[in-house]
């Protein structure tokens, strides 16, 4: 288990004095757990995957896009529908499944995205210390590992008070 | 009232799904007895047929429809308006957010029943899912019937992970409160969300994606709708106005609907701290302006009935006005265009008693808009010979009752099992409340 340093506050502003101070020590990597986003959990360093949501969800749309073309053309071609002269592949009418569709693969795979990528980022703390978190308790990690002893007395005396509270 | 701290906002939350008051049961039994009295009704339609309604040629489409249309229209702003004010950052969305997005999950879930009752044979409503089959039959993608079933289904199925999504992080703080049964079914629906920065990093990016894929879906759910009508030849309905008119309509009536569910909400379960006049005033004068939206289009409609030169659609619109429905036509006028004009008065925005009084006007009034446009059409039509009458039937109308306490049912159970007020965002704005009022202080500038 990696050495670290646990600290519990339940003012978001005092967690957010806490997370600067260690920055302004050089204490890099601390990681903060909240009930909320409150700005604190803005300050900390971040190497998550949150860009490529945006690319999830954009390759959910062009897959429902495709799926709804497809469902549609393929099935009206085979089918042998009676349309009256009409085109058989006509894209205005189609039009609204596959918008419909586009949006529907696009949210459901930003949400799936979301889901997969939470489980990877919530790895990097440890369940018993993600399970000290409550409306009142705002959880900051600092790893200790590579930190020379003045930095650890440093990261030690700015987080103060709050690592009595944490839960052994 | 003073302002709640982090920790009550949480406690005021639980205590909304921990006590059960004596308003709930009385609430649920209402609710499950018209569900039961529906579902007789429904039951007796499965049993002898579409008999038992008023349908008749040559109006087809009643009461079952207009129900239909009607909760589609409801189910509109919920999602629609959270998302949006989720964009404007309005302090409005942690207060009514979450039950506007569960109001629309469940008048969507009610409004798709109605078609499938309407069909009579609802054992058959399959028929309209495209999957391979030996019937040697197949879906007309041309068909606005079609779009529907594709947008109803993926509206809904938007709008729950909508909900869900913003559930997240209550649910994790609910997984860690909680105890008994709930315990293990919020651990498993927090899909292990525990509020990581990592996390919130991650979430603070895919909602206002998904926000962004909800506000189009919501509005073309209610335009697709429009068409079953607009798409067809029929005087009264072939108006390419349709789309806007009913986007507009189901606001209108959604705010009605969510106005009436949090004015009980706050007053059963004691929430005037967080559910505020304030809220209401906002409420109230968006009311007011789809109110005003409403008439304009009422006011078009009939202008271009009668500026275009169509004799049937001129003949419609007179008839509407002065014909057999003319006391339906006048009091939706009554309800939808002069009873919510008295939301100028600020007075009026800001007494709970009247605004509810107005909200229940326009929610009658918007399902009478829903039938009175769809039969109309249908017992005027261009052929005089086929002119008829209907009314709906007893049963056809428990039908509909049925229908509004199932979403009635689904909404109270929702509020006992789930946070019905969005804990983490709620946190999140009071907290930003407290910085601003701390940075507009000379103390605070100076500190």
């Amino acid at each position: 288990m990696p050495e670290e340093l646990v600290a519990v506050y339940a003012d978001p502003d005092e967690a957010l004095r806490v997370v600067l101070a260690l920055r302004d020590r050089g204490v890099a990597g601390a990681q903060v757990s909240s009930p909320a986003a409150f700005p604190v959990v803005h300050e900390v360093e971040h190497t998550g995957h949150s860009r490529t949501l945006g690319w999830f969800a954009l390759g959910g749309g062009l897959t429902g896009l495709g799926c709804a073309a497809a469902l549609q053309v393929v099935t009206s071609r085979s089918l042998g529908l009676v349309v009256g002269g009409k085109p058989i592949v006509a894209w205005t009418a189609f039009g609204v499944v596959m918008f419909e569709l586009t949006m529907l693969f696009a949210g459901a795979t930003n949400f799936l995205a979301l889901v997969l990528l939470s489980a990877l980022a919530r790895r990097r703390v440890a369940r018993a210390v993600r399970d000290q978190v409550s409306s009142e308790r705002i959880v900051v990690v600092v790893p200790l590992g590579g930190l020379d002893p003045q930095r650890r007395a440093a990261a030690r005396g700015v987080l103060g008070d709050g690592l009595a509270e944490a839960l052994p | 009232m003073t302002e709640a701290s982090l920790a009550q906002i949480e406690n005021d939350t639980v205590a909304t799904m921990a006590g059960t008051t004596w308003r709930w049961w009385l609430g649920l039994a209402a609710a499950v007895s018209m569900v039961a009295l529906g579902g007789w009704a429904w039951s007796t339609m499965l049993r002898q047929g579409l008999g038992i309604t008023g349908l008749d040629e040559p109006v087809m489409w009643g009461a079952l429809i207009t129900t239909f249309v009607f909760f589609i229209g409801v189910s509109h702003s919920g999602t629609l308006v959270s998302a949006i004010l989720f964009f404007t950052r309005s302090p409005l969305r942690a207060a009514i957010g979450r039950s506007a997005e569960a109001m629309t999950v469940f008048t969507i879930l009610t409004a798709g029943l109605y078609p499938i009752v309407h069909i009579g044979r609802s054992w058959l409503f399959f028929y309209v899912l495209p999957y391979p089959n030996q019937r040697q039959l197949w879906m007309n993608f041309r068909s606005p019937l079609t779009w529907d079933v594709f947008a109803i289904t993926s509206y809904v199925s938007v709008s729950a992970l909508f909900l869900y999504m913003g559930m997240l992080p209550d649910l994790a703080l609910l997984a860690r409160r909680v105890r008994g049964w709930r315990r293990p079914l919020y651990r498993v629906l927090t899909l292990g969300f525990a509020g990581t920065d990592g996390e919130w990093r991650l979430f603070e990016k895919a909602y206002p994606i998904f926000a962004g894929v909800v506000i189009p879906l919501a509005v073309s759910v209610h335009s697709v709708v429009s068409w079953d009508f607009a798409m067809t030849l029929m005087p009264g309905w072939h108006s390419a106005i349709f789309a806007p008119y009913f986007v507009a309509g189901a606001i209108f009536s959604g705010i009605a609907v969510a106005v009436l569910l949090l004015s009980a909400l706050r007053r059963g379960y004691r929430l005037q701290r967080y559910i505020t006049a304030e809220h209401f005033d906002l409420l109230a004068k968006l009311l007011l302006a789809m109110s005003l939206v409403m008439t304009f289009v009422y006011a078009t409609e009939f202008f271009m009935a009668f500026f275009r030169g169509s004799e049937a659609e001129a003949q419609l619109f007179r008839w509407r006005a002065t014909g057999t429905y003319a006391p339906i036509f006048w009091g939706v006028v009554g309800c939808n265009s002069v009873a919510p004009l008295a939301l100028f008065w600020s007075r009026v925005r800001r007494n709970l008693p009247a605004l509810i009084v107005i909200s229940a006007l326009v929610t009658v009034g918007m399902w009478f808009e829903r039938f009175l446009f769809i039969v109309t059409t249908l017992a005027h039509n261009y052929v005089a010979q086929n002119w008829g009458n209907y009314v709906p039937t007893l049963r056809e109308s428990l039908i509909c009752v049925g229908g509004l306490g199932w979403f009635l049912m689904l909404f109270l159970l929702f509020v006992k099992l789930f946070p019905c007020m969005a804990i983490s965002e709620s946190m999140q704005s009071r907290h930003a409340a407290d910085a601003a009022a701390g940075a507009a202080t000379p103390e605070a500038s100076h500190a």
